[in-house]
């Protein structure tokens, strides 16, 4: 490989990592409080509306010509569509792109909303993947992140998508909520690994201002998310899985195997290439970010009218690559190839090993297991002056 | 212009507590004495200054001359020319004021008739009983439903002595009664006495910089005339000029030939500097056959009392202070600078203020007039510091004086140190006679006398350290009388007292910025809150840092800012990268803004936030 690669080739180090579609269904049945995502619970009426968008701008989009290795339907929550509406959907993006026989297709999911005939539907349009969206088996916990499950949801959900097909799965979870215990969690744990998945996120939950939540917390009505509370959490999800033999392959995310990473994620995480469909997505294309309107109604109008729902770009600079390369490639604990990373300061890069980050392991650069949890911190230490 | 004979001049000042109507009382007697047309009339004609307006009180004195003849009374018909010399109305300014009542020969004391006496009122009466004047009490804003004229003029006549009958009672708003006051200058207020053959001399009362005449040096002549053309000498600072201009306000300037004994004006004589021409001094005329021998007393040098650190939030703004300051003192000659390095906030200047006021007038005109953001350490006063003298080789000086409290040597080295006192004067509704007398007493206040004014106010007089009152004593006082209480203070001598440093150290290392100068009783509290202020306001960082306060080698308080144990931002959801590393990089950023101290990040805020709460005294009431 050639040693600078990232000098010489940029746009080849993103390629390495696949290419990936991202479609956004942001109806929900219950806005939760934390959430600042596009997502809405009182746009039922669009949805006919926006799945017509949505698959005018698929069947508009221009095709790179590359082999799609992953295609990832988020939102929102996907599984509120018709099954046949959303089996529609991905089949659409296989008849448009070529999208490989092995291509990882994953879909996400609410328990909730798991019904009979919902997965049947999907995995005959070729999705192998669910995500189900678990987050806690504490009932307060649930209901402080204003989740409409029960616990007891969860089994139903994963038999009904493992009898109808699904090979993968992968189960979300969020820790150092308030007012969850230590107890809360360590069963959070034992309940998801009890559903037999393949894959596990877990994400400290952070409250953005602009959230419900925020405005609670700001307002003294939650206690904020306690950040030693956070790291001890996260701590003993690492133990416990790795005593299960499990693969720590990312800060938030663990495989049963290699095999299971999630094939999409990593194309983030690599600085690769993917479209984005629907409101308010972010594609990626050789230094080319872009990203749709966040309003659902200026999305749909930008489309019906010119088969476009972008609402902005911007062409990566050279020190702005080297900020996202370095911020990406670090939540992977495989680290980043020199080859592959902007050059670093060597005296900014020996302040991060010293202050124990960093450590350069089989000619990687990579976070130690303190550094891990500290990756802003890293980062911006290793980050050039000017950038 | 006619010549008036000399005793046909009234030179008078008005002794009154801000917002008392001061301002609007002139505005009436420039409206009767019909010298200003009505159509130019405007509020508060006289304080020329934007920033005195807006604060309603008046720093650089002014004048103006108006000629009047009275209606009625044994003076009817004559010309009069009534000098209004307006003196600046607050506690900092003392020495402003006792040189432009020395000007005078009457002034009127103006006392709201709702409000009452106000101890800055009943100081500068004092001032003003000093320098022999006549006093002319007068009761204003009678129209007012609060007013309580009869109790108020017994206030007065408690102070002044006479009848309470003999208190006008007017209206500045409205104008009533205020023909009654000038009639009342023109029969009570002496003339004024000198000698037009001796040697010529005059008082410099004020002097303001104006950029395109150099420094207007206001003043009352006192012996002989001065002409157009006189080359002038300044006898306490030997600067010499020579008089371009002369002139009188009325109250815009009408130029003159000469002015003689008794009379009010100012004179531009290309001086560039108003410490060339400073408040007190005495002009003559620099021919030594003709020249004054004798100054006029009671000339001082302006002496700060009040010191504190300013410095650039950004040190590339480090020249733009310099010469910003240099630009004020070209019209504040009571205010010094000079230049001190501190680790915490890199390059600054060490500044000199006659008081708080001072203070914040000179940070709100550098905000104001030359838009640098600034930090400004906790203020300080000026100690006198006497060495063990063991200690000491045959040269070294066996007493040193510092305003900044790094400047203080080891406790070892140290024999006694000295303090600035005041005399401090409070006014107060009876009923918070025990408030006040408590915060006195936690402010190492020794009481010296208690006077009932009337059964509801009372008067007391208390000594207290002059670095007691600097920091929050004002508003303490102001909000444990539910705002009725007034102070005023004057300085006083020296006193030995038990002062330590308290300094606060950062992972180890002492931050010179948050050092300060206290009583070795309030060290305790001082060293407590400041820990905590800065635990709260140090970011996390990747170790556990500790923060002290130590004396000398001896911690009194410590707190521990835990090592950050989480630092990563949630996901990048659905792709946007974007938004996550804007984020990145706004951090970075704001690394850099941050000061490095004991290997410790510091934000900018967190010095002006901590620097803010830093009071040194016996204070905490506010907490």
């Amino acid at each position: 490989m050639d040693p600078q690669r990232w000098l010489t080739d940029p746009v080849e180090c993103g390629r390495a990592a696949g290419f990936g579609i991202y479609v956004h269904i942001p109806f929900c049945a219950h806005r939760c409080g934390y959430c600042d995502f596009a997502t809405w619970d009182d746009r039922g009426h669009l949805v006919d509306r926006y799945v017509a968008a949505l698959g005018r701008e698929i069947d508009a989009a221009e095709d790179p010509g590359r082999a799609v290795t992953s295609i990832f339907v988020g939102g929102g929550t996907p599984t509120m569509l018709e099954p046949d509406v959303l089996a529609g959907l991905v089949q659409r993006l296989h008849d448009r792109f070529d999208v490989g026989m092995d291509a990882e297709v994953t879909v996400e999911c609410n328990p909730e909303t798991a019904r009979p005939g919902l997965f049947e539907a999907l995995v005959d349009a070729g999705v192998d993947r669910i995500s189900m969206g678990m987050q806690s088996s504490a009932p307060g916990v649930l209901a402080t992140l204003e989740r409409q499950h029960s616990p007891e949801a969860l089994p139903v959900a994963v038999a009904l998508a493992r009898a109808a097909g699904i090979r993968r799965l992968n189960v979300d979870l969020i820790f150092g909520t308030p007012g969850e215990t230590a107890d809360d969690w360590a069963g959070s744990l034992a309940a998801a690994l009890a559903l037999g998945p393949d894959h596990l996120s877990a994400y400290a939950l952070t409250v953005h201002d602009n959230t419900r939540m925020g405005r609670d917390v700001a307002a003294g009505q939650l206690p904020a998310p306690d950040e030693d509370v956070q790291r001890s959490r996260w701590e003993v999800a690492r133990e416990t899985l790795a005593a299960l033999g499990w693969e720590h392959y990312e800060v938030s995310n663990w495989a049963r195997t290699p095999g299971e990473r999630s094939r999409h994620n990593l194309i983030y995480w690599q600085h690769g290439d993917y479209l984005a469909f629907g409101v308010g997505a972010h594609g990626h294309l050789d230094g080319h970010r872009w990203w749709n309107h966040r309003s659902i109604e200026r999305y749909c109008d930008d489309v019906e009218e010119s088969a476009r729902g972008v609402a902005n770009e911007e062409r990566l600079a050279d020190d702005e690559r080297a900020v996202e390369r370095l911020m990406l490639g670090l939540r992977l604990q495989q680290g980043l190839h020199p080859a592959d990373a902007p050059p670093i300061d060597p005296l900014a890069l020996e302040d991060a090993l010293a202050a124990d980050l960093v450590q350069t392991a089989c000619g990687r650069l990579q976070c130690t297991e303190r550094g891990w949890f500290l990756l802003d911190d890293a980062v911006t230490r290793l980050l050039p002056e000017t950038a | 212009m006619s010549k008036p004979p000399i005793d046909r001049i009234r030179n008078f000042c008005i002794v009154a507590h801000v917002d008392h109507g001061k301002s609007t009382l002139a505005d009436r007697m420039l409206q009767i004495t019909e010298l200003v047309d009505p159509r130019k009339m405007r509020d508060q004609y006289l304080d020329k200054m934007d920033i005195e307006r807006e604060r309603g009180i008046t720093i650089k004195a002014q004048t103006v001359r108006m000629p009047y003849r009275p209606k009625e009374g044994p003076h009817a018909g004559s010309e009069y020319l009534i000098n209004l010399i307006d003196t600046p109305g607050h506690v900092d300014f003392s020495y402003e004021v006792s040189r432009a009542l020395n000007a005078c020969e009457g002034a009127i004391l103006l006392v709201d008739a709702a409000q009452g006496m106000e101890a800055q009122t009943i100081a500068n009466l004092y001032l003003a009983l000093d320098a022999d004047l006549e006093i002319i009490p007068v009761l204003n804003k009678i129209d007012l439903p609060a007013a309580r004229p009869e109790e108020v003029a017994r206030e007065i006549v408690h102070l002044v002595g006479g009848d309470p009958a003999d208190v006008l009672a007017i209206s500045a708003k409205t104008g009533e009664g205020v023909r009654e006051v000038i009639d009342r200058i023109v029969e009570r207020v002496p003339a004024p006495s000198g000698d037009r053959e001796a040697p010529p001399r005059a008082l410099v009362f004020d002097s303001v910089f104006d950029p395109y005449r150099g420094v207007l040096v206001y003043f009352r002549v006192v012996d002989g005339t001065f002409r157009v053309g006189d080359k002038i000498r300044l006898m306490a600072t030997g600067f010499e000029s020579e008089i371009d201009e002369l002139a009188v306000l009325m109250p815009e300037p009408v130029q003159v030939k000469e002015l003689g004994p008794g009379e009010v004006g100012f004179i531009a004589a290309s001086i560039k500097e108003v410490s060339q021409a400073k408040v007190g001094d005495t002009i003559t005329v620099a021919d030594k056959k003709r020249a004054a021998t004798e100054q006029l007393p009671g000339y001082r040098e302006p002496l700060p009392m009040v010191y504190s650190g300013l410095y650039p939030i950004d040190s590339d703004d480090f020249p733009v202070l310099r010469d910003a300051l240099e630009k004020l003192q070209l019209n504040d000659s009571s205010f010094t600078f000079e230049p001190e390095t501190s680790v915490a906030l890199g390059f600054g200047f060490r500044c000199g203020f006659l008081g708080l006021l001072h203070l914040e007038i000179v940070q709100e005109r550098l905000d104001r007039e030359f838009d640098i953001p600034l930090v400004t350490t906790s203020p300080s006063v000026r100690y006198r510091v006497e060495l063990e003298t063991e200690k000491l080789s045959g040269d070294d000086p066996h007493e040193i004086t510092i305003s900044n409290p790094q400047d203080l040597p080891e406790p070892n080295k140290v024999s006694r140190i000295l303090e600035p006192t005041v005399k401090a004067m409070i006014l107060t509704p009876s009923e918070y006679v025990g408030a006040v007398m408590q915060l006195c007493e936690k402010r190492r206040g020794t009481l010296l006398a208690m006077d009932y004014l009337t059964e509801e106010r009372v008067e007391l007089r208390y000594r207290l350290p002059l670095a007691e009152i600097i920091t929050d004593f004002f508003d303490v006082l102001k909000s444990s009388t539910r705002g009725y209480a007034s102070l005023d203070y004057e300085p006083d001598d020296m006193q030995a007292s038990n002062l330590v440093r308290v300094d606060v150290l950062l992972n180890g290392e002492p931050v010179d910025a948050f050092s300060a100068i206290t009583h070795r009783d309030h060290a305790y509290e001082y060293g407590k809150a400041m820990v905590a202020k800065l635990k709260e306001l140090i970011p996390r960082q990747l170790f556990d840092i500790p923060v002290q306060a130590a004396i000398g080698s001896r911690i009194i308080a410590r707190e521990t800012i835990k090592a950050k144990r989480k630092d990563v931002l949630a996901k990048c959801y659905g792709g946007d990268v974007s938004r996550k590393r804007k984020l990145l990089e706004k951090q970075k950023e704001g690394k850099k803004r941050m000061k490095n101290l004991g290997s410790v990040e510091v934000p900018q805020e967190a010095f002006i936030s901590a620097l803010r709460v830093g009071s040194p005294s016996g204070g905490g009431e506010k907490s």
